[in-house]
């Protein structure tokens, strides 16, 4: 390209793409406030009294800002203390056991689907998919008879079992595409260097698909962390609840504490939070591999 | 190093005969190039060499000793590929120790033989390096150094030079022919391009969907090609290949023109399962002339085209394109009516039913 057509080329350029900078930008301003507004005032209103919650017109600034909310969640010795980080370790738990386990299936599932072709390989990649092309609600009504059956209701093994069943398809479909970019003759050269199989597997790919494996995890977490009908109609022990059906629970038992339930929301948001900025990069990365060919 | 010899092997993917019945001794400290179009079965020899992929039938030996069923990293090879397959993860240092550790070597030996391949091909300075900080040719040291780090029986090179720019491949191709003379290693090598073939190897094995053409010195591949492929596949530009009747001690071409041969190339033609031949003829035996000669037969200039000391003209004859090299100075216009005289003693006769060579028994 000479500089003679760049020249002609660019007044054209300019002024159509300075349009649509300027829709985009008031596009995303708007989808900004859209997403922030809720939880600046979810994070406003936690550290508020019970009374500035209620007031009318509303103060939009806390006069008097207060972490007694926080205090009284975070509290082991209080009741409402004791529930809220019940529900909390149980969350914890059961998005954690979920995530471990979907790794666990999802990586030699997914490295299977990309490097072997075997008898029915297609119509298995398949059959993966098609839970996804479905709601969830669906199979409430028979994924709960299924864990009565086997006796799961009422025991976090349900919950898993099925945040497990939803998260794998996407995991191994998205693992897959990560084990597709990665070049066969790199475990060729290991297997002939010296390495088995397994330790091609466990030296060279591994470690080149942890960013897969890290946005995969991330998924898996936040789908189990945040689900809430599921959770709501296996469990009906107060002491298994999880932190949705939790807080939802006993916010409405007692009267409407606003700032408490406020408080506790954003104690729920934060993990989620803290994952994606510490590990943002990776996750970033994840989904844009294989975008462009190295 | 050590004598590989394939006998019989197969290679079969249901129908598809990826590999078929090659059989051929690689000499300990012989530079063989497999040489064929893409999808002839040369990569897939090469990687059955290697136990990459498992044999539908045949053996293999490396050294004396039957590796059929050997895991790649039991038959004491290394293979440097055509992407390079450097671990991206590690530096250079860890991708030439790789191969040591898996081998459980004490840490002052590994660090000895890594020091000493860097030092051969000139890259301690990029010991340090991740592999996606060095150019293309660094990245080829880089895989030539993880192979011969181990001092392995046999050297499998996949298409090693062909991600290089054109100077590059002819820079690095002196320096793996280099390499292959002062370790006197035994390597097997794979190209499509013949050229790097008939430059590099000792002996090239020709092969084309799945079966071994040719195997053979390239001297003796270039002057004697078996059939009309290897004739074709083997020499730059490529041997012309003409089809023609036999008649008596001619070749008759449906134009009208009549080429006599000489007494052993009537017996040759005499040898052909039909009447119908295949003239082969390369550039540099060909002569041109402007007007009509005995023996010369006339043809139609296609295009012509200087290349500084030699100037290549394509030229129809019969229907067919005919290269012939011609001094720079010659001045010769497209669509001219030229002679091309055949040199009796060099030119090819191949039976255009079986497409092979003919011999005069």
């Amino acid at each position: 390209m000479t500089d003679a057509t760049a020249s002609r080329i660019r007044p054209v350029v300019k002024k159509s793409v300075d349009w649509w900078r300027w829709a985009g930008r008031v596009f995303l301003t708007f989808l900004l406030l859209f997403t922030v507004l809720p939880m600046a005032w979810m994070i406003l209103t936690s550290v508020k009294s019970q009374f500035a919650a209620m007031q009318y017109p509303p103060q939009w600034w806390p006069a008097e800002p207060t972490l007694n909310s926080y205090f009284k969640l975070l509290n082991p010795n209080e009741r409402i203390g004791q529930d809220f980080l019940r529900y909390f370790w149980n969350s914890f738990y059961v998005s954690l056991l979920t995530t471990i386990l979907g790794v666990v299936v999802a990586v030699p599932a997914a490295y299977a689907f990309s490097r072997f072709r075997f008898p029915g390989r297609n119509f298995m990649f398949f059959a993966v998919l098609v839970r996804n092309m479905f709601p969830a609600v669906v199979f409430l009504m028979p994924l709960f008879l299924l864990m009565r059956w086997m006796g799961l209701v009422n025991t976090h093994g349900s919950l898993i079992l099925t945040y497990l069943t939803f998260g794998l398809p996407l995991s191994i479909w998205l693992l897959k595409g990560f084990y597709d970019n990665i070049p066969i003759q790199l475990e060729q050269a290991a297997r002939i260097d010296g390495a088995t199989r397994l330790q091609a597997f466990l030296l060279i790919v591994m470690p080149l698909s942890t960013p897969g494996i890290i946005a995969t995890s991330i998924f898996s977490f936040i789908g189990a962390w945040n689900e809430y009908v599921y959770a709501y109609t296996f469990l009906s022990r107060d002491d298994q609840m999880t932190l949705p059906v939790g807080i939802q629970r006993f916010f409405t038992e007692f009267a409407t504490d606003w700032p408490g339930l406020m408080a506790a929301t954003f104690l729920m948001s934060v993990p989620v939070v803290v994952m994606f900025l510490v590990l943002q990069k990776y996750f970033v990365r994840a989904l844009t591999e294989g975008a462009v060919k190295h | 190093m050590a004598e590989v010899v394939l006998q019989n092997v197969m290679k079969t993917y249901g129908n598809l005969y990826a590999v078929n019945d090659v059989s051929l001794t690689v000499n300990d400290g012989e530079f063989v190039a497999l040489v064929g179009p893409s999808g002839c079965g040369k990569t897939t020899t090469l990687n059955l060499i290697a136990g990459l992929l498992p044999m539908s039938g045949g053996d293999i030996s490396i050294g004396n000793r039957v590796v059929n069923d050997l895991d790649p990293k039991d038959r004491d090879i290394a293979m440097v590929f055509q992407n390079y397959a450097l671990y991206p993860n590690k530096t250079v240092y860890r991708n030439l120790a790789f191969p040591l550790q898996m081998r459980k070597l004490p840490k002052e030996e590994i660090n000895r033989k890594v020091q000493d391949a860097a030092k051969l091909l000139d890259i301690t300075h990029l010991l340090e390096r991740k592999p996606r900080e060095l150019s293309g040719g660094q990245q080829q040291r880089v895989a030539l150094g993880r192979a011969l780090v181990r001092d392995p029986a046999v050297f499998l090179m996949d298409e090693p030079l062909s991600n290089l720019d054109a100077k590059l491949r002819v820079q690095m191709r002196s320096e793996i022919k280099r390499f292959h003379h002062n370790l006197n290693a035994t390597v097997v090598y794979v190209t499509h391009d013949q050229l790097e073939a008939v430059t590099m190897a000792d002996k090239m094995a020709v092969m084309s969907g799945g079966l071994l053409q040719q195997y053979d010195t390239p001297a003796n591949v270039f002057a004697n090609p078996v059939n009309t492929f290897v004739a074709s596949f083997v020499g730059s530009p490529a041997m012309s290949l003409i089809p023609l009747e036999a008649a008596g001690n001619a070749l008759r071409s449906p134009e009208g023109w009549e080429l006599p041969l000489s007494q052993l190339n009537a017996r040759k033609a005499a040898n052909s399962s039909t009447n119908k031949i295949v003239l082969g003829a390369r550039h540099s035996t060909l002569k041109l002339h402007k007007a009509a000669v005995p023996g010369a037969v006339p043809g139609k200039i296609y295009t012509v085209e200087p290349t500084g000391d030699v100037t290549f003209a394509q030229v129809f004859i019969n229907g067919a394109v005919v290269n012939i090299s011609l001094d720079p100075t010659a001045r010769i216009e497209p669509d001219e009516t030229v002679w091309i005289e055949f040199d009796q003693e060099r030119m090819h006769l191949f039976d255009a039913e079986t497409t092979m060579a003919l011999k005069a028994i």
